[in-house]
């Protein structure tokens, strides 16, 4: 039995080709055929998830079937009421899954959960963001089979870009006109041709060629202050590249096709090198994710902050949730010290940028602000993330600890 | 619209068009040359995809060096190394060193199968591991790491319905690696049941050959690992400007007094300590191989592939039969009597068929310093081999009389206990 990684190989993008083509055609003739769609991405999923892999399909299986199921309760409960625990409940039990995934490797010597499969952080993120809609009352008209076709959305269901419920659904329930659907089908060709560079040319060198040279270099070079070296410098610079072009590589991979497929996935990266400031890089990096624990972690503790008056000063409050909220983006990649390390980091370095903007806003007059003070913004800021990936690729770790 | 479509699409259906008509098409796109300097670098690499590949082996086997197929020793790179000997005094023949921890007989038979045009009526140096004869033969997953579909796809394209070919395709057929594609594995079938391919097969293992081929051309390489030559260079530096048996013996056993300090075994400092050095101390390797045998083996019908591979291409060979580190085999108890039935049997294999270039050293395991460490030659085992290996290579042979013999590929050799020899011999003469 076949089973390919998603967008991983030549025999997948011709699959791809092949079952895009009708789909292609219905849309330049203003035809969605849901019946059709559903199919492939069965198709898909079953070559993703089959075959060597069925455990993890068997576990997909499971999972979906259990968060319909809070998800679907809880529309259907929040029609006549509105507990606040019980909404709690709700979210605590969606991301259950989730946690368990997350801290088994930790607990049980880096073995992986019997419930895991690729891709469960994404949807968690999507049925997590469907019930706290409906708690809003933003999602009113809560249906099983667009929820189902929201989760299950072949293109990004390992890796995302994470979409929302409301903006899937206006694009799913409607058919482009012409003129714009020819749009997206240029851009979305453009896309996979900008991914098939980023991913298959610059990231196959910076990770599979370059990196591993550096890490043994890196390793033999140990002894020194730190066990900083030279060789871990290029190091962290490799693995920075390789992992924006692997991930934006990907992401391309996924908005490309669902374009083609007449759906305008959110785009996950927004030329984030240059970035003047680390607050500005997180809404250029990672965007769906960055803007997923804006939404639902950041802004509602801040609001939950504000409402039982725990700090008094905003700034105190907007402090301590950077902290959190990266803090638990840190726990989410892994409970590994460098995952939390790099989360610690991230926050502090909001913190101190905030504080950064409120002196120079005070001190307008004696702070420079020009071209090369521009240019050096980018460069701090490029570099400061660089070395914050250096403590996220866990390399630290070897050469500290093995 | 079909005009916004073809602006879209052009440039998509316009680009495979292009990949495909470059990865199909036969012609060579000026990468045919290889500079002298990338050869020296291949030569010694070592790398998986040298092994795998075709058109740097197929290049430097034609630029005067000589095929030496083996398997990890080729790695032990020390002033004595046939690579290192080679290039100090300025040989007529550079070794192109085949193998790598994990390549067996069946790897090398199909690591064979593109350098025809170079083995034959020419001579080749056969490094044998005693340590490969083991009860299951070669590793799935090591014949896999090196597997390479060019080699499978070329032999397919030029088999022949005899006992080598029949056998060659049921063991690939047994490895996982063999599924990789589809249809040469329906092919293989094919081969494996005596039956010819069918046109369509042809057709498609000769596209999927150029294919593969233009690929080895882009890229084999890319990425050459460089390393070892500098090892080599460092390491040549070491010996004398002249060329002396007696000076280098010596300077060998100077060379492992040096790096053999720390264990009783005469085992390289360097490999006791990354190695053994905790298994020791626990005590867990002392006598751990008493029962290992390497007297039945499928590994023997492999070798016989070998055999056969080089009779056919009349490749006139030099075999070499290394001993093991007596200090180590006593202390894991591995059977000497045992050692000695191995070495009979495949000199029968070697012999009867009229394989007679044959180093053994398989009674040199306690000369000191002759082995780097339990199971490779070093320093003065290199030298050794040397002494055999440089007149083989650079002074006129007799012609070889190869007479194959089909039974070697049956199971009953294979399995072939040690009193049965003799009595075997007679009855299959």
């Amino acid at each position: 039995m076949l089973t390919f990684e998603p967008y991983g190989n030549p025999t997948y993008f011709a699959l791809l080709g092949v079952a895009l083509l009708p789909l292609m055609i219905g849309l330049l003739y203003g035809k969605r055929s849901r019946l059709y769609e559903t199919l492939i991405s069965i198709f898909f999923l079953v070559l993703t998830f089959g075959g060597s892999k069925w455990t993890q399909g068997v576990a997909l299986i499971i999972y979906i079937l259990y968060e319909v199921v809070l998800t679907w309760g809880y529309a259907v409960y929040r029609k006549n009421h509105n507990s606040g625990p019980f909404f709690y409940l709700m979210v605590i039990l969606a991301i259950a899954p989730l946690t368990i995934v997350k801290v088994t490797p930790a607990v049980e010597n880096g073995q992986a959960s019997l419930i895991g499969f690729l891709g469960i952080s994404y949807l968690t993120f999507r049925a997590v963001q469907t019930i706290m809609e409906t708690r809003d009352g933003t999602l009113k008209n809560y249906n099983l089979m667009t929820f189902l076709q929201f989760m299950l959305f072949f293109p990004t269901i390992s890796s995302g870009p994470i979409d929302r419920y409301r903006r899937f659904e206006a694009d799913y329930r409607s058919v482009p006109d012409r003129e714009k659907y020819l749009g997206m089908l240029q851009k979305g060709i453009r896309y996979l041709f900008v991914g098939f560079l980023y991913k298959f040319i610059l990231a196959y060198y910076f990770g599979t060629i370059l990196m591993p040279k550096l890490q043994l270099m890196a390793m033999h070079s140990r002894g020194g202050f730190l066990d900083l070296s030279w060789p871990l410098i290029g190091y962290m610079y490799a693995y920075s590249a390789d992992l924006f072009f692997d991930f934006a590589g990907y992401s391309l991979f996924a908005v490309g096709t669902s374009y083609i497929m007449g759906i305008e996935t959110p785009m996950n990266f927004k030329q984030p090198w240059r970035s003047p400031n680390i607050k500005d890089f997180w809404n250029r990096w990672h965007i769906t994710l960055s803007f997923w624990f804006r939404d639902f972690i950041y802004m509602r503790l801040v609001f939950w902050f504000m409402k039982h008056k725990i700090f008094k000063k905003p700034t105190t409050t907007a402090n301590v949730t950077y902290i959190i909220n990266m803090l638990v983006m840190g726990f989410w990649h892994g409970v590994t010290w460098y995952y939390i390390t790099y989360g610690l980091f991230h926050g502090v370095a909001l913190m101190v940028n905030d504080m950064w903007l409120r002196y120079k806003k005070k001190h307008r007059q004696s702070v420079p602000h020009n071209h090369f003070t521009q240019i050096f913004a980018i460069f701090l800021t490029a570099n400061l993330v660089c070395f914050s990936f250096l403590i996220f690729s866990g390399i630290l770790d070897k050469v500290w600890f093995q | 619209m079909a005009k916004r479509l073809l602006r879209i699409f052009g440039p998509l259906i316009l680009a495979a068009i292009l990949v495909f008509a470059v990865l199909a098409s036969p012609v060579t796109f000026g990468f045919k040359h290889i500079s002298a300097t990338r050869e020296r670098q291949a030569a010694v690499s070592l790398s998986p995809n040298v092994l795998r590949g075709k058109h740097i082996k197929e290049a430097a086997l034609s630029d005067g060096y000589v095929p030496f197929f083996g398997s990890s020793e080729w790695s032990r790179i020390d002033p004595m190394h046939p690579s290192v000997l080679a290039q100090k005094y300025h040989r007529d023949y550079r070794p192109f060193l085949l193998g790598a921890r994990g390549t067996q007989s069946l790897t090398q038979f199909f690591v064979m199968q593109n350098i025809q045009g170079e083995l034959r009526n020419k001579k080749a140096v056969f490094f044998i591991s005693p340590q490969w004869f083991v009860k299951n033969g070669t590793r799935k997953d090591a014949f896999g790491f090196y597997y390479s579909q060019l080699q499978t796809a070329e032999w397919l394209t030029h088999y022949r319905h005899d006992a080598i070919d029949q056998y060659a395709a049921k063991r690939l057929l047994q490895m996982p690696a063999a599924q990789s594609d589809h249809f040469i594995y329906a092919a293989l079938q094919r081969v494996a049941a005596g039956k010819s391919l069918t046109g369509y097969q042809r057709f498609y293992l000769q596209t999927r050959k150029n294919m593969l081929t233009q690929e080895d051309q882009f890229f084999s390489g890319i990425n050459l690992p460089s390393q070892n030559l500098s090892r080599v260079n460092r390491q040549a530096k070491k010996l004398p400007t002249h060329y002396s048996y007696s000076a280098l013996d010596q300077l060998g056993g100077q060379l492992g007094k040096q790096a053999t300090g720390n264990n009783r075994f005469h085992i390289s400092d360097k490999f006791y300590n990354q190695g053994l050095k905790q298994e020791i101390k626990t005590g867990s390797l002392k006598g751990f191989q008493k029962n290992l045998s390497y007297l039945k083996s499928p590994e023997y019908s492999d070798f016989q592939l070998v055999l056969d591979q080089f009779a056919r291409l009349n490749t006139n060979v030099i075999f070499i039969i290394p001993p093991i580190n007596q200090r180590w085999q006593r202390y894991t108890g591995l059977s000497e009597t045992m050692l000695k039935q191995f070495d009979q049997k495949i000199h029968y294999q070697l012999q009867s068929q009229g394989f007679n270039n044959i180093i053994d050293l398989s009674d040199k395991g306690n000369v000191p310093y002759f082995m780097t460490d339990t199971i490779h030659p070093g320093w003065r085992g290199w030298l050794a081999i040397d002494q055999r290996v440089d007149p083989f290579l650079t002074k006129k042979q007799a012609q070889p009389h190869y007479k194959i013999n089909d039974k070697f590929y049956d199971k009953q050799w294979q399995q072939l206990g040690p009193a049965q020899l003799t009595q075997y011999e007679n009855e299959t003469k």
